[in-house]
C-alpha cells in the first residue's frame, strides 16, 4: 500500500486512491455465480474474536464481494449463516429466529472452535457447547480464531462443493 | 470525622491491600462522611460481599460476610454497584439490602440448568426465556456490537427516556470453569475472556497471581507485556475507529483503519505471534519463542506511516462526530468510567500511569474532553501516536531494573492492566496452588449505568452508532 503522507484537500484524493488500490485481490479462479452469496453473522456466545474476523474480512482489507459474498443486515437476505461462539442457552432462541428469517435453500456454517464444539467453552448451566452437539454439522471453519485468509479459502471451498 | 478509607483499613487486614470487614464497620463504610471512594467494582458469593475502591490510584479491597443470603447494598452509597449486585444475585442468589434500582436480571434472563448456579444450594432451573421490560426493544443481533447485549428502551414521541441492559446471551459461566484450576491451568481461557483484551486480560490476570505469590516479574518481562499491551491498543483502537466512522458513513476513514489494523496482524503474524496476540502473555511472563524487539519494530514500522493520512481523514470526518453520545464528565466520574470514554470525557485515569518502570514521558495524550464521539475518536488516534512512542522508548531501555520491592505472599492478588478499552481488573485467592476464588472486571460494566444518560433523546435506529463509538465488548461485561 502507498502511504499518503501529503496533508491537505489533496490527500484526500490520494488517501481515496490508495484505499481502493490496496484492496486485496482474490486467489485463484472465482466461481461465476448469478448474484453473491449473503452472509448473515451471529455471534452466540464466545470471545468475539471469530466475529471480529469476519467483521475484518468484511472490512476493506480483503476482497470478500469480488469473491462472490456479501455480507447482509437481514436474515431474509442471507443463504448462509455464519455462527461464531459458543451456542449459551440464552441465544439458541436468536439463532432458530435467525434461522425461521432466512429463505429456503439456506446453510449454517459454524466458524471457529467455539461454534464448532464449545471450544474453551463447553456445554455447562448457561452454554450449549458449539452446533455438533446440536445438529448434524456438515460445514464448519476450524481456527481460534481463524484468519480472515482462513475463512474466505474455507468460504470459497464450500461455494465450490 | 472519619473517613471511608480509614473506615475500611480499620478492619481485619487479610492481603495487600484487601480488610475484612463486619456488619457494623462495613455499614459505617457505606455511611462514611466526607467524599465517597470511586468503586471499581462490587461483587458478592455465598460467603462473602466485596467492593473494590480507588484511593489515589491505588486498590483499596473491602469485604463482609454474606449472612443468611444477605448483606447491605453498596449501591446505597455506590451508585456503581447496581450492575455487581444484580450479577450476585443471579449466580449466587444473595440478596443486596437497600438496593437501588429495579433489581432486575442482569445474566440470569431464564433457560439456564438452574436458579443461582455458583451458589452452594442452586435452585431449579427457571424454565423458558422470561422477557424484557419496556416498549422497544433492540435485540441482540441488531446492536451492531460484537456479541449479543439486548436491550430494552423506554421511548416517548420516538426518543429514548430510558435503557435497560440484560447480558444473559453472552454469559458463558467463565468464572465456574476457572475456579479449582491453577493459574497456569486456568491462562487459556483467561487469554479467552474477549477480543477486547486478547493481552490486557491475561496480563492483569498474571499481575494478580504474581502478587498472590509474593512475586514482582523481572523488568524484562515487565517490558514485554507493557510492549504487547500498546500493539493490543494500536490495534483494537483502530477496530473501534473504523466502527465509529462506519456509523457516520465515514467509509474512507473506516477504510484507513482496515488497512492498518490488518497491516498490524501481518505484523505479528510474519514475526511467528497470533495476529491479535493470543496466548503470549503466561503466568510468569510471556511464550517462548517471543521476540520482542523485531515484532515492536516490525508493527511500529507497519503503522508509523499512516498516521498522517489518519490524521488528516479524522480531520476531514470529526465534525460528523460532534455532539453526539455525549457521556457528561460528572458521570464519567461518578461511575469510574475508565479507558477513551472516560478520559474523552475529562476522566483522566490511566493505570498505565503508575507502572513501574513505565515511561511516563510517552504518554502525553491530551485532547478535547467533551465527552462526544468526536473527542473518543480524537483520542484513539492520539493515543496510537502515544503508543508507537512508548514502544520506541521500550525498545530504547528494555529491561531496565527498577527498584520495586516484591510483595509478601499472602495467596491473594489484585491485578490491574490498562487496556485499549479500560482499565481490566482481576482479584484472585490461591488454595494449595488452585484458584479458589476469583473475580474479573471489564471496563465495559461501568459504562452500563450511564448508557442510559449517553443515548436519552436519540431514536433507537441511532443506538449501534453510539454503542461502536464506546467500544463495547457484551463477552467481557457477562463473561
Ligand atoms: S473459537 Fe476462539 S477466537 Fe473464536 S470465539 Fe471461540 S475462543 Fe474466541
Amino acid at each position: 500500500m502507498k502511504i499518503v503522507s501529503r496533508t491537505g484537500p489533496l490527500s484526500l484524493l490520494h488517501a481515496f486512491m490508495d484505499a481502493t488500490r490496496s484492496r486485496a485481490v482474490v486467489d485463484g479462479a472465482v466461481a461465476r455465480r448469478e448474484r453473491p452469496i449473503g452472509l448473515y453473522v451471529l455471534e452466540t456466545g464466545g470471545c468475539e474474536g471469530c466475529f471480529m474476523e469476519i467483521e475484518s474480512l468484511n472490512g476493506s482489507a480483503f476482497a470478500l464481494e469480488q469473491a462472490g459474498f456479501v455480507c447482509v443486515s437481514d436474515p431474509a437476505d442471507a443463504d448462509w449463516l455464519l455462527l461464531t461462539g459458543a451456542v449459551t442457552r440464552v441465544c439458541a432462541e436468536m439463532v432458530d429466529r435467525v434461522w425461521r428469517a432466512m429463505p429456503p435453500g439456506r446453510s449454517l456454517i459454524a466458524v471457529g472452535a467455539c461454534a464448532v464444539d464449545g471450544g474453551p467453552f463447553p456445554a455447562g448451566y448457561a452454554t450449549l457447547g458449539g452446533l455438533q452437539a446440536l445438529t448434524p454439522m456438515r460445514r464448519s471453519i476450524a481456527g481460534c480464531p481463524p484468519s480472515p485468509e482462513d475463512i474466505l479459502r474455507a468460504l470459497q471451498e464450500l461455494a465450490q462443493a | 470525622m472519619i473517613g471511608m478509607g480509614r473506615i475500611i483499613r480499620s478492619g481485619e487486614r487479610v492481603a495487600l491491600s484487601h480488610y475484612h470487614l463486619d456488619a457494623e464497620q462495613w455499614s459505617a463504610m457505606l455511611s462514611a462522611p466526607g467524599a465517597t471512594l470511586p468503586l471499581m467494582s462490587c461483587w458478592a458469593d455465598d460467603g462473602r460481599a466485596y467492593v473494590l475502591l480507588l484511593e489515589g490510584d491505588r486498590p483499596l479491597l473491602a469485604s463482609t460476610s454474606v449472612e443468611d443470603r444477605r448483606y447491605l447494598a453498596p449501591s446505597s452509597r455506590f451508585a456503581g454497584a447496581e450492575w455487581g449486585e444484580r450479577v450476585a444475585y443471579d449466580l449466587y442468589g444473595v440478596e443486596a439490602m437497600d438496593a437501588r434500582g429495579n433489581g432486575a436480571p442482569a445474566l440470569d434472563e431464564g433457560g439456564w440448568t438452574s436458579t443461582w448456579p455458583l451458589s452452594s444450594r442452586p435452585g431449579p432451573a427457571a424454565g423458558g426465556l422470561r422477557p424484557l421490560a419496556g416498549s422497544h426493544l433492540l435485540r441482540p443481533e441488531q446492536t451492531g456490537l460484537s456479541g449479543p447485549l439486548e436491550f430494552s428502551f423506554d421511548v416517548l414521541k420516538g426518543k429514548i427516556r430510558n435503557v435497560d441492559v440484560c447480558a444473559g446471551g453472552a454469559h458463558r459461566g467463565v468464572v465456574s470453569r476457572l475456579l479449582g484450576r491453577t493459574p497456569e491451568e486456568a491462562m487459556p481461557l483467561v487469554s479467552r475472556m474477549t477480543a477486547g483484551g486478547f493481552v490486557a486480560h491475561p496480563l492483569a490476570f498474571a499481575r494478580a497471581v504474581a502478587q498472590a505469590r509474593g512475586l514482582i516479574p523481572g523488568a524484562g518481562i515487565r517490558d514485554v507485556w507493557m510492549a504487547l499491551l500498546e500493539i493490543e491498543r494500536v490495534s483494537l483502537h483502530l477496530f473501534d475507529m473504523a466502527r465509529t466512522a462506519r456509523g457516520v458513513d465515514a467509509e474512507l476513514l473506516a477504510t484507513h483503519c482496515d488497512h492498518a489494523r490488518e497491516a498490524i496482524a501481518r505484523a505479528c503474524a510474519e514475526q511467528g505471534v497470533s495476529r491479535r496476540l493470543m496466548d503470549m502473555v503466561s503466568c510468569d511472563g510471556f511464550r517462548e519463542g517471543l521476540e520482542i524487539v523485531p515484532l515492536a519494530q516490525a508493527v511500529h514500522a507497519a503503522m508509523q506511516p499512516r498516521l498522517a493520512a489518519l490524521e488528516e481523514l479524522h480531520r476531514v470526518f470529526a465534525p460528523r462526530l460532534d455532539g453526539f453520545a455525549v457521556l457528561d464528565a460528572r458521570l464519567a466520574e461518578r461511575f469510574a468510567v475508565g479507558g477513551v470514554t472516560g478520559r474523552a470525557s475529562g476522566r483522566s485515569m490511566d493505570m498505565r500511569r503508575r507502572e513501574a518502570g513505565m515511561r511516563l514521558e510517552a504518554l502525553r495524550a491530551t485532547g478535547s474532553s467533551q465527552g462526544d464521539a468526536r473527542a473518543r475518536e480524537g483520542l484513539r488516534l492520539a493515543e496510537i501516536r502515544d503508543s508507537l512512542k512508548l514502544l520506541e522508548r521500550i525498545l530504547g531501555s528494555i529491561g531496565l531494573e527498577d527498584d520495586e520491592p516484591a510483595p509478601d505472599r499472602t495467596e491473594e492478588g489484585i491485578g490491574v492492566a490498562e487496556g485499549a478499552r479500560g482499565d481490566v481488573w482481576y482479584w484472585l485467592r490461591l488454595k494449595n496452588g488452585r484458584i479458589e476464588n476469583l473475580y474479573v472486571r471489564d471496563p465495559g460494566v461501568a459504562l452500563l449505568p450511564v448508557l442510559g444518560a449517553m443515548l436519552r433523546g436519540y431514536p433507537v435506529s441511532r443506538v449501534p452508532a453510539a454503542l461502536g463509538s464506546i467500544g463495547l465488548s457484551p463477552a467481557g461485561i457477562a463473561l
